[in-house]
C-alpha cells in the first residue's frame, strides 16, 4: 500500500467516517477535549518546574510535588493524544501537508523523550544536582509550550 | 428582534466596526501570522493563570496536595495567576480589537464574558473573605464546606470559560 492509499484507507475507517459524517459540534468537542488535555499537562509540568526553581513550596520535597502532579501529566497527555488522533483521522492528508503540524509532531517526540528520560527522573530524585535539574525542567517546559504554539498555527497555514 | 437589530445593539456594532477598522485592528487582522501568535500567547497565559488557579482550587476541594498548607500555595501562586491574567487580558484585548464585530455577534463570546465576570467575583469574594478565614490561615488539611464550594465553583466557572471560548468559531451567530 502506498502512502496516499494508506491515508485514504485511514480516512475511510469506520471511526474516521463516523466523525466526518457527524455534526460539526463533534469536531468542536474534540477541540475542547484537546485543549483541556493540554492544559492539564502544561499546568502540571509548569507547577513542578516552579517547585524545581524553588519559587513554589520550597519547603516541600520535589518528589512529593511530582508524585501528586504526575497523574495530571499523563491523564492530560492521554486526553490530548486521543482527541488529537481522532481529529487527524478525519483529514490525514491535510494535516500531513501542514508545516505547523509536522513541526508539532517533531517537537512532540522531543518532548516525550525529555519528559520521560529527563524531567521525570529529576523530579523523582530529591538528591538530583540542582542546576542541571532546573535547566532540564525549563527545557522540557519550553518544548511543551512550543508544541502548544505550533498547534495554534495549524489552522493558519 | 435580534440583538444586532435593537437600538443599543446597533450602537454597539457601530462602535465594534470602528474598533475593528482602526490601524491596530486592521494590522492584526491583515497579518498572516500575528493573529495566530497572539492566540498562542493567549493560550500560554491561560495555562499560567487558569492552570495554576486550578491547582489552588483542587487543593481547596481536597483533591491535590492535601498535606501542603493552603496559605503557602495561595501566597506563592498569586503573583503567577495575576501575571497570567494580565497576559490573557492583553492578548484577548488585541484579538477583540481585530475581530470586534465577529465576537459581538457570537453567543459563546457573550457567555464567556459573563462567566469571566462571575469567576472574577468569586475570586474577589474568596480573596476578601475566605482567604482570611481561620481554616485557611490555620492551614487545615480538610477545609470547611464553604471554602470547598468556592474551589468547586471556581473550577466549574473557569472550565466553562474555556469551553465557551473554544466554541466561538464553531457555533452560529445570534
Amino acid at each position: 500500500m502506498t502512502k496516499p492509499e494508506f491515508l485514504r484507507w485511514l480516512q475511510e475507517t469506520p471511526v474516521a467516517r463516523s466523525i466526518s459524517k457527524s455534526n460539526h459540534l463533534v469536531g468542536a468537542g474534540l477541540q475542547v477535549a484537546h485543549i483541556f488535555g493540554f492544559l492539564m499537562l502544561l499546568t502540571a509540568v509548569l507547577f513542578v518546574s516552579l517547585r524545581l526553581l524553588g519559587l513554589v513550596l520550597p519547603e516541600q520535597p520535589v518528589s512529593l510535588v511530582w508524585r501528586e502532579a504526575r497523574k495530571f501529566v499523563w491523564a492530560g497527555f492521554g486526553l490530548a493524544v486521543v482527541s488529537g488522533i481522532l481529529m487527524f483521522l478525519t483529514t490525514p492528508q491535510r494535516y500531513l501537508g501542514n508545516a505547523a503540524f509536522l513541526l508539532k509532531m517533531a517537537l512532540l517526540v522531543v518532548a516525550v523523550l525529555l519528559q520521560s528520560l529527563l524531567f521525570r527522573r529529576v523530579a523523582e530524585d530529591d538528591s538530583a544536582a540542582l542546576l542541571p535539574a532546573r535547566a532540564g525542567a525549563m527545557l522540557t517546559l519550553a518544548v511543551w509550550l512550543a508544541i502548544a504554539g505550533a498547534g495554534r498555527f495549524i489552522g493558519f497555514l | 428582534m435580534g440583538f444586532a437589530q435593537s437600538g443599543s445593539g446597533e450602537q454597539l456594532f457601530a462602535l465594534a466596526e470602528r474598533i475593528e477598522s482602526s490601524a491596530v485592528g486592521t494590522a492584526i487582522a491583515e497579518s498572516r501570522y500575528l493573529y495566530a501568535i497572539i492566540e498562542g500567547v493567549h493560550l500560554i497565559g491561560l495555562t499560567v493563570a487558569v492552570g495554576l488557579l486550578f491547582v489552588i482550587d483542587l487543593r481547596l476541594i481536597g483533591a491535590f496536595l492535601r498535606t501542603v498548607p493552603v496559605s503557602d500555595l495561595l501566597r506563592q501562586l498569586r503573583p503567577w495567576v495575576f501575571a497570567g491574567f494580565g497576559l490573557i487580558v492583553l492578548t484577548g484585548g488585541l484579538l477583540f480589537w481585530s475581530s470586534a464585530t465577529e465576537e459581538l455577534s457570537s453567543p459563546p463570546f457573550a457567555i464567556k464574558m459573563g462567566l469571566v465576570a462571575l469567576g472574577a467575583l468569586n475570586a474577589l469574594y474568596f480573596e476578601l473573605v475566605s482567604a482570611n478565614s481561620p481554616a485557611v490561615r490555620g492551614n487545615h488539611a480538610v477545609l470547611p464546606w464553604k471554602i470547598r464550594f468556592a474551589g468547586a465553583a471556581s473550577l466549574a466557572i473557569w472550565t466553562l470559560v474555556i469551553v465557551a471560548g473554544r466554541l466561538i468559531p464553531y457555533l452560529p451567530r445570534w
